[in-house]
C-alpha cells in the first residue's frame, strides 16, 4: 500500500492523504491541514481583508474540515474542494458581520465594528481589494478566485460550484460594478 | 484581454503570513474536530429513537439555552445536560446528525457536550452514570464557557421566545482566541456562532400600491384571490430581529389573510364558498366607508378528503444549512406526514449539486420509512433547482392519483433557479404541469437569500400557496392547523370583479392585491389563470371607497363633464339605484374548466352603523389592513398611529385559541418603536 502510493519526491499527495485521513487516520488528516494551513489563510484573507479574521476563518475552515473530510469523495482536486469551504466559511464571517452593523444600525447604537479597524488602504492595488470586498458574494469570491488565486474560468467554476459562463458573468458584473465603486473614493481620497 | 482590464491590480498582491499561534490554534482545532468526528462514527445504533428525535432537539435546545444564560446554576444545569446530550447521542449515532460538508454545526451545546466526554473517556461508552460525573466536573471548571453559551446567537431553537431578543456581538471567534488556552488543555471545542441570516440578499418584487380611483371613470376593479401569507411571516421575522420591513415585501392581503376569521361559510360542498360583504366607516377617515368583502370556503370533512400524492422537493443546498432551514424543514415536515393518511403518498426528491430522488413513492401507512429519509436530507453543494424541478415532476406523474390532490411541495430558501432556464421557461412549465393536474406549493425558509419574487411566481403558477416559515409555530400553522387547506383545493381559478355605481361611489381603493390586478376582461376568460382556495380557507379583500359628495374626495369632478353626470343620475333613480356596487366572484371547480359564477349585489342593507358595530373579525382584518399599509407608508394611513391599531386589535382579539393575533399586537408595538427611530 505505501510504496506505491507514494509520490516522486517521496510526499504523498492530497488525494492520497484525504482518502485515508477520510477513512480514520489521524496522522493523514493532521499531515494534510498542516501542509494546507498557509493556502486556508490566504484565501481567507484575501476575502476578508484582515489578518485577525482571516485566522478566524482559517480556523473555522479547520474545525469544519475535521468533519466534512468525511464526506470528501476524491471526485474534484483537494485544493478545489477546499476553495468551496474556505469560501463558505469566509462567507459564513462575513455575514456574521454585516448582520451585527444591520443591527446596530437598526437600533442606533455605536458599535465598534469588525470592519472599523480596517486597515487604511493607501496603494491602489489595496483600495482595489477593498473595493472588491464590497462586492456581492458570488462576484467577490468569483473575482478573489480568478484575480487573487489565479484560477482559470473553469477552475474556479468548479470551485464555485457554478456554471463556467456563470463565473465569466460574475466578473464581468464585478469589474462594472468596481468601476461605479473606485471612481467617487478615488476622487475623494487623492 | 488584459491590457485594459481593470482588476489587473489584484493580481500577485502578496497575502501577510499567518501567526505561529493562530497556526497551532487552528491545527489542534481540526484534531478535535476530527476526532470528535471519527470516534463518534462507530457509536450508536442506525435507527433507533429516531421518531421523537427532531422535536425534541428544538425543546431541548431551547431548555439548554434558556437554563444556560443564568451562570449561577450553569454548573448544575450541566448534569442533565450532558445526560441527555449522552443519551441522544447514543441514540442517534452522530452528534452531528446529517454529515456537514463546510457547514456549521446544529446546536451549539450539543456539540460541545458530546466533545468533552470524548476527552475525558475517549473508549466507547455504554454507562450513562459514570458519564455524567466525569462531564460535571469538566463543566464546572470551564465556567467561562457556560457564559459563552449564553451569549451564542439563536442556533436551535426557531421558537419565538428566542428569536425577538436582538443577540450580542459576534462574540464566537472572539472569544475563542480568548479561550484558546484554557481550551487546548480542557480539549473543549470552541463553539461556533450561527449564521441564521444575512439581510442583504432577500429579492422582492417592487410594486405601487393601488391608487384612488374614480369610479365614473373605471367603475370596475378585477383581481385574482390571494391566500397566500408569506409576507405576514417574513414582516414577522424583520420586526423580530428589530429592523423595519422593506416596504416591497409587505403585501397587504397577504397579511390579512393570515388570520383565520370566522366568516360564514356555505353549507355544502356544491357550493364552494359564502360571501359576506359589508360596509363599515373607516377607522382612519371619517369621511370613507370600507367596502369588506369576506369569503369562506367550505370545510371538506376528513372522511370526504380525496387521496393526496405529495412530492416533497427539499433544497439542500449548501444555503440551507443554516438551524433556520433544514432542521426546521424537517420538523416541519414530520409534523405534516404525521397528517397524512394511510393512503397517501409521499416522496422526496431533493436538489443541491444535483437532483437525486430520497425516496421513491412509499405509502403513507409506511410512515417510519418516510420520517427515516427526512431526517437522512443533510446539506451541500450548490443549487441545481431546475433538474429537481423536473424529476419532481417526473415521480408526481408516476404515482398520480385520478381525482385526487397531486401536489409539489417545494422547500427552499430562495436560490432555487440556478439551472440554465430562465424564470420565464420555469413558469412556462410549471403552467403546463398545472393543466396535467399536478398542483405545486412553495414554502420559503430561512432569510438572506430569499426569492420571494419567484416564490410568488411560482406557487401563482402552479395553482399553490406561498408560505414563509420562519418558525415551529409558523410550520405548525401552515401543515397542521391549515393542512387541509393548503393541500385539498375546493375552488380555483378565483376571480373577484366589483362594480363601483357611480351614482353613490365616487371613488375607490383597493388595499392590497397589488400583484394580483387582472384586466377587466380577463374576469370572463377562463383561460386566464388566477388564485386557488382550499377547504376552510377564508379570504378577504377591502375596498376604501368615498361616497358621492364626501370632503375626502381626492379628484375634483370635471369641469367639462357634465354630461357624464347623466348616466349616473339615471342609475341612481334606476332599478339598481342606491346600490353601492356589485360583487361577482367566478370560480372553477377543482376538476372542471368552465368557471361559474356567483353575484352579490352591495346595497344599504349591508352597511354597518358605525365601526364599533361591525364583528370583532371584521374590526380585526381592518386593523391588519391599516397596520400592513403603514408598513407600506400609504398617504391614506399616514396620520393614522399604531396606538389606535392597537386599541382596535386589542378590542377586536377574540379568543384567540392560537395565539396569532396577540403576536399581531406584539409586531404593532414592535414596529412601532423602531418606526419612531427611523
Amino acid at each position: 500500500m505505501m510504496a506505491m502510493t507514494m509520490a516522486d519526491d517521496g510526499v504523498a499527495p492530497d488525494g492520497l492523504l484525504a482518502a485515508r485521513a477520510r477513512d480514520g487516520d489521524r496522522a493523514a488528516f493532521a499531515a494534510l491541514v498542516e501542509r494546507h494551513y498557509d493556502f486556508i489563510f490566504r484565501v481567507a484573507f484575501r476575502l476578508t481583508g484582515r489578518r485577525d479574521a482571516a485566522e478566524d476563518v482559517a480556523q473555522d475552515v479547520c474545525v469544519r474540515l475535521g468533519r466534512a473530510i468525511s464526506g470528501y469523495r476524491g471526485g474534484a482536486a483537494f485544493t478545489t474542494w477546499l476553495y468551496a469551504v474556505v469560501l463558505n466559511a469566509a462567507r459564513d464571517a462575513l455575514r456574521r458581520s454585516s448582520r451585527e452593523a444591520v443591527r446596530a444600525h437598526a437600533f442606533g447604537t455605536h458599535v465598534a465594528l469588525f470592519s472599523a479597524d480596517a486597515a487604511e488602504p493607501d496603494d491602489p492595488a489595496e483600495a482595489l481589494w477593498a473595493a472588491v470586498r464590497e462586492l456581492p458574494d458570488k462576484q467577490r469570491e468569483a473575482v478573489t478566485l480568478v484575480y487573487g488565486e489565479g484560477l482559470s474560468h473553469a477552475e474556479a467554476a468548479e470551485a464555485l460550484g457554478i456554471a463556467e459562463p456563470t463565473v465569466s458573468w460574475h466578473v464581468h458584473e464585478a469589474k462594472k460594478r468596481l468601476k461605479a465603486l473606485l471612481r467617487p473614493a478615488g476622487d475623494e481620497r487623492r | 484581454m488584459n491590457e485594459n482590464d481593470p482588476l489587473d491590480g489584484l493580481r500577485g498582491r502578496p497575502a501577510p503570513q499567518p501567526t505561529r499561534e493562530a497556526r497551532q490554534r487552528a491545527l489542534e482545532a481540526a484534531l478535535r474536530s476530527y476526532d470528535e468526528n471519527f470516534s463518534t462514527a462507530p457509536q450508536g445504533s442506525p435507527d433507533g429513537k429516531r421518531q421523537t428525535g427532531r422535536i425534541s432537539e428544538i425543546w431541548r435546545g431551547l431548555m439548554q439555552r434558556k437554563l444556560a444564560a443564568t451562570p449561577a446554576i450553569a454548573g448544575l444545569v450541566a448534569l442533565p445536560i450532558a445526560g441527555y446530550a449522552a443519551w441522544h447521542l447514543m441514540g442517534e449515532g452522530s452528534p452531528f446528525g446529517p454529515a456537514l460538508e463546510g457547514g456549521t454545526p446544529p446546536p451549539v451545546t450539543e456539540t460541545q457536550a458530546p466533545a468533552r466526554q470524548k476527552e475525558a473517556a475517549p473508549a466507547p461508552k455504554p454507562e450513562v452514570a459514570e458519564e455524567r460525573e466525569i462531564d460535571l466536573s469538566t463543566q464546572l471548571a470551564a465556567r467561562p464557557e457556560a457564559d459563552q453559551l449564553a451569549a451564542q446567537p439563536n442556533a436551535a431553537a426557531p421558537v419565538e421566545a428566542m428569536r425577538s431578543a436582538p443577540m450580542p456581538a459576534p462574540a464566537g471567534t472572539r472569544m475563542v482566541r480568548g479561550l484558546s488556552e484554557a481550551q487546548s488543555k480542557l480539549s473543549v471545542l470552541p463553539p461556533e456562532p450561527m449564521p441564521p441570516e444575512a439581510v442583504s440578499q432577500d429579492r422582492l418584487q417592487a410594486f405601487d400600491t393601488n391608487p384612488v380611483r374614480s369610479a365614473l371613470e373605471s367603475p370596475v376593479s378585477t383581481f385574482s384571490i390571494d391566500v397566500d401569507t408569506a409576507s405576514y411571516s417574513y414582516v414577522r421575522s424583520m420586526l423580530k430581529s428589530g429592523v423595519m420591513p422593506n416596504p416591497d415585501s409587505v403585501r397587504v392581503e397577504e397579511m390579512i389573510n393570515y388570520f383565520p376569521y370566522d366568516w360564514k361559510g356555505p353549507d355544502a360542498a356544491a357550493t364552494p364558498f359564502n360571501t359576506t360583504v359589508s360596509v363599515m366607516p373607516t377607522p382612519w377617515n371619517e369621511h370613507t366607508q370600507l367596502m369588506h368583502v369576506a369569503i369562506k370556503g367550505y370545510d371538506v370533512q376528513p372522511a370526504q378528503q380525496p387521496a393526496a400524492n405529495l412530492v416533497f422537493l427539499i433544497d439542500t443546498s449548501g444555503s440551507m444549512n443554516a438551524p433556520d432551514k433544514l432542521p426546521l424543514l424537517k420538523s416541519a415536515f414530520r409534523l405534516l406526514v404525521n397528517q397524512l393518511s394511510d393512503a397517501d403518498t409521499v416522496s422526496i426528491v431533493t436538489y443541491a449539486g444535483s437532483a437525486g430522488v430520497a425516496l421513491e413513492p412509499t405509502k403513507g401507512s409506511d410512515r417510519a420509512k418516510i420520517l427515516a429519509a427526512l431526517d437522512n436530507l443533510g446539506a451541500e453543494g450548490s443549487t441545481a433547482g431546475e433538474a429537481g424541478l423536473k424529476e419532481a415532476y417526473r415521480l408526481a406523474e408516476s404515482s398520480f392519483v385520478k381525482d385526487g390532490v397531486n401536489r409539489i411541495m417545494l422547500a427552499t430558501d430562495g436560490d432555487f433557479n440556478v439551472g440554465p432556464s430562465s424564470d420565464e421557461e420555469l413558469k412556462t412549465l410549471i403552467e403546463a404541469k398545472r393543466k396535467d393536474g399536478v398542483f405545486l406549493s412553495v414554502f420559503g425558509f430561512g432569510r438572506g437569500n430569499l426569492n420571494d419574487q419567484l416564490m410568488q411566481t411560482i406557487a401563482q403558477n402552479g395553482n399553490g400557496t406561498a408560505a414563509y416559515i420562519d418558525t415551529l409555530a409558523e410550520a405548525e400553522k401552515v401543515l397542521v392547523q391549515e393542512s387541509r387547506a393548503t393541500l385539498f383545493p375546493i375552488a380555483k381559478d378565483v376571480k373577484i370583479q366589483v362594480e363601483f355605481n357611480p351614482a353613490v361611489v365616487s371613488e375607490y381603493r383597493l388595499i392590497g392585491y397589488e400583484t394580483r390586478a387582472l384586466k377587466r376582461e380577463d374576469f370572463n376568460n377562463d383561460r386566464v389563470d388566477a388564485g386557488e382556495i382550499g377547504s376552510g380557507h377564508s379570504v378577504t379583500a377591502i375596498y376604501e371607497i368615498t361616497p358621492k359628495g364626501s370632503p375626502a374626495q381626492m379628484m375634483d369632478d370635471l369641469r367639462y363633464g357634465a354630461g357624464t353626470d347623466k348616466p349616473a343620475g339615471d342609475a341612481a333613480a334606476g332599478a339598481h339605484g342606491g346600490e353601492y356596487a356589485f360583487v361577482k366572484i367566478r370560480y372553477k371547480l377543482p376538476g372542471e374548466d368552465a368557471s361559474r359564477l356567483i353575484e352579490t349585489p352591495v346595497t344599504k342593507a349591508n352597511e354597518v352603523a358605525s365601526f364599533g358595530q361591525a364583528s370583532a373579525d371584521q374590526r380585526f382584518s381592518v386593523a391588519v389592513a391599516a397596520f400592513g399599509q403603514k408598513l407600506r407608508d400609504t398617504d391614506a394611513t399616514a396620520s393614522f398611529d399604531y396606538d389606535r391599531i392597537m386599541e382596535i386589535a386589542t378590542a377586536a382579539r377574540g379568543s384567540d385559541p392560537f395565539g396569532y393575533r396577540a403576536e399581531f399586537l406584539s409586531l404593532v408595538r414592535l414596529a412601532s418603536a423602531l418606526d419612531g427611530k427611523r
